[in-house]
């Protein structure tokens, strides 16, 4: 018998948001047992659920906040870790739940959808998003991955009232499961070369694998190390593992796509940046380098070429939310220059001593994270207030053309949803400028030009799409039957809340990049 | 070559068999029969590696209990229409098979160069009492606590989301 472990109150300390997420998540499913039948079916009573939901969001993402001062360290037998880096991605996680949980309440009582299942299962994804930000260790890094996918699974399939939402829950869980297999693969490759599974163990032993010229395992760690970046692009949805991403965006319920875009997308990147901080930096450098930089600039080209031509909207985001992961990928792509740099693909050397430490990099992912989160969960939130039932039993998406006049009908909504292509255009002074700023200052700090050319280039062809929404809303008359939905005052609040963050975000970005100080230290770097 | 290479040899070449099988066979029945073939040889290779409680469990709840239900729902659908022939492959379906057949020759070679395939020199006397179920639970109840404990939430919300997807009409 192994002997027992000693572990201490210290070593629960970095679970305690996954645990108040996941024990909301059971209370929400008993609490649904002791509706009565007339309240079951009653119209209002079940917005105690979002409530509930955003409570427990808040708390939990105020306990992150607060792990944050904590120094970084390996805790519960080195399977978890304790450093900022994680618990800021808890944190985010957490803010785009409660703002999802505040639209899900409109757009589910407009439909008669309202269920206890459907916040726990929000709750649930939640959680596996801070498990999988802490996980230290690949057989813990995939569970938690799967505690966040299946959730995501069943919550797109949640509406089926259609084809197309029918279609996306199956093509998510088929292609889902598929990128699983694939960093399952490569988890167990990486495991027969070093014998270990903990990242800490697995970048000392493939430290002495490089080290020794004459070894014979250097393939197997390179085969495990593309099927584990496979696994996780797909995650992500970075070109060319994208495929699924348009239409699982465009079917699920939309509260459910802006979760998806946001919470998974940020969980699935801190995975990414902590798995390859691993293993990628005692590899020769220019494989990392070269991995990533491919896929960077495939994502930014394609994400926002295959946009141009989107007049569904909910759609044209799902392609941004794509060309987001490539101007994400760019700012990874900084983390592993090394020092020495010459001879490194794409990397010019422009001064020396003008590199940022990572730690700048990874301040910048994460800043990048948080705008990002706070401006697709409102534009996703305008474009699910204006979405009607008929759109998803039709086998048919909706236009811009749905857009047409809004600033006229409906003001409030159209200044808002401005700001937010605005912002994804990263056009300044709103917050994605800000970001996509941190981001290629980064890289070119590391000598990146050429992606950050690509990059700038391609903010250029997305500032198309995303104006052309706005010309919609403020130059085009609106059209004669228009019907719009009652006002929801979970949707008011989220979007009010969305729309201060993106300028406030942009005009005083040191409000939070202050905070965010100590994120750049990820443990056992 | 040894006697045990012999036999890993035969047991590995009779998994890929049966695995193809299934995705050949016309008939969903003889589909779901290769699938158990399959599943059973795997169990062997679980026992030739001393993982004996992994290979119990292949067979009681892959083998036994799983493939119950696959065969249950071939029942029930009584699919007797077995399709169209299938047409020729379309460009992406070529490239994509060009690019599977890539990352197989990859893995291949890495593999073959590999020479000395146990990285942890484990006595063996500590291999024979490896994969017995005495040292699977404690390992699970002590060293692997976490993961073990992260396992349960997992299960939790499969069935959740298994009761959310099966609901007829929300």
């Amino acid at each position: 018998m192994p002997p027992i472990p000693n572990l201490t109150a210290a070593d629960f300390l970095p679970l305690w948001p996954a645990v108040v997420l996941s024990l909301a998540g059971m209370v929400l499913l008993l609490s649904e047992v002791f509706l009565k039948a007339t309240e079951r079916e009653g119209e209002s009573v079940r917005t105690y659920q979002a409530v509930f939901t955003v409570g427990a969001a808040v708390l939990a993402g105020g306990l992150a906040l607060s792990l944050t001062f904590e120094p970084a360290r390996a805790v519960f037998l080195a399977f978890a870790v304790l450093d900022p880096f994680s618990s800021f991605i808890t944190a985010v996680a957490c803010l785009g739940l409660a703002l999802t949980a505040l639209l899900s309440d409109g757009f589910l009582r407009q439909r008669q959808a309202e269920r206890g299942e459907f916040y726990a299962l929000l709750l649930f994804a939640t959680a596996g998003m801070s498990l999988l930000a802490l996980s230290n260790e690949l057989i813990m890094l995939f569970v938690s991955l799967e505690v966040m996918s299946i959730s995501t699974y069943a919550l797109a399939a949640y509406l089926r009232r259609g084809p197309r939402p029918t279609e996306a829950g199956f093509k998510y869980f088929i292609l889902g499961a598929f990128s699983s297999a694939l960093f399952l693969y490569g988890a167990a490759l990486l495991y027969s070369a070093s014998g270990t599974t903990h990242l800490a163990g697995l970048a000392s032993e493939l430290g002495r694998i490089f080290a020794d010229p004459s070894s014979d395992r250097r393939l197997v760690v390179y085969c495990g190390m593309a099927l584990v970046a496979a696994g996780l692009a797909f995650k992500v949805a970075a070109v060319p593992f994208h495929m699924w991403a348009p239409d699982v965006y465009e079917g699920a319920p939309t509260p459910v796509t802006a979760l998806m875009s946001v919470g998974v997308k940020a969980a699935s990147f801190a995975a990414l940046v902590r798995v390859f901080l691993a293993i990628g930096r005692h590899v020769e450098p220019q494989v990392p380098v070269l991995l990533f930089s491919t896929l960077a600039i495939l994502t930014m080209v394609l994400g926002n070429l295959l946009a141009l031509p989107q007049r569904n909207v909910k759609r044209m985001l799902a392609y941004s939310s794509i060309s987001h992961a490539g101007y994400l990928l760019v700012g990874v792509t900084a983390l592993f220059v090394p020092q020495a740099r010459a001879g490194l693909p794409g990397v010019t050397v422009l001064a020396a001593g003008t590199r940022a430490d990572q730690a700048d990099a990874l301040r910048a992912i994460l800043f990048y994270l948080l705008t990002y989160t706070v401006t697709a969960v409102g534009a996703f939130g305008v474009v699910g207030a204006l979405e009607r039932r008929e759109d998803e039993t039709r086998g048919f998406g909706w236009d811009v053309d749905r857009f047409s006049g809004l600033a006229q009908r409906r003001p409030g909504w159209a200044v808002a949803m401005a700001a937010f292509m605005l912002s994804l255009g990263g056009i300044p002074p709103l917050a994605g400028f800000m970001g996509k700023l941190l981001v290629f200052r980064a890289a070119v700090d590391s000598g990146l030009l050429m992606l950050v050319v690509v990059g700038v280039l391609t903010s250029a062809v997305g500032a198309y799409y995303y104006l052309r929404v706005v010309v919609y809303m403020f130059m085009r008359p609106p059209p004669e039957q228009a019907t719009l939905a009652p006002h929801q005052w979970g949707t008011e609040v989220a979007l009010a809340v969305t729309a201060a963050a993106v300028v406030l975000l942009g005009v005083a970005p040191g409000l939070v990049t202050r905070w965010l100080g100590p994120a750049g230290h990820l443990f056992g770097q | 070559m040894s006697t045990s290479q012999l036999v890993f040899f035969g047991l590995a070449f009779a998994t890929l068999f049966s695995a193809v099988l299934v995705i050949a066979a016309r008939n969903p029945i003889n589909s779901a029969m290769s699938l158990v073939a399959t599943f059973l040889f795997l169990a062997a290779i679980y026992a030739q590696l001393l993982a004996h409680t992994i290979a119990v469990l292949q067979v009681l709840v892959y083998a036994g209990a799983i493939m119950v239900l696959f065969l249950f729902v071939i029942m029930l659908l009584s699919l007797t229409h077995l399709g169209d022939p299938t047409p020729p492959p379309a460009l992406h379906q070529v490239v994509g098979g060009v690019a599977a057949v890539a990352v197989l020759a990859g893995l291949v070679v890495a593999i073959w160069r590999w020479h000395e395939m146990a990285p942890v020199g484990r006595a063996r006397e500590g291999l024979l009492r490896f994969g017995t179920l005495e040292q699977v639970g404690g390992l699970l109840y002590t060293r692997w606590l976490l993961p073990f404990e992260a396992v349960s939430l997992l299960l939790l919300v499969a069935m959740v989301g298994a009761v959310v997807v099966a609901k007829p009409r929300i």
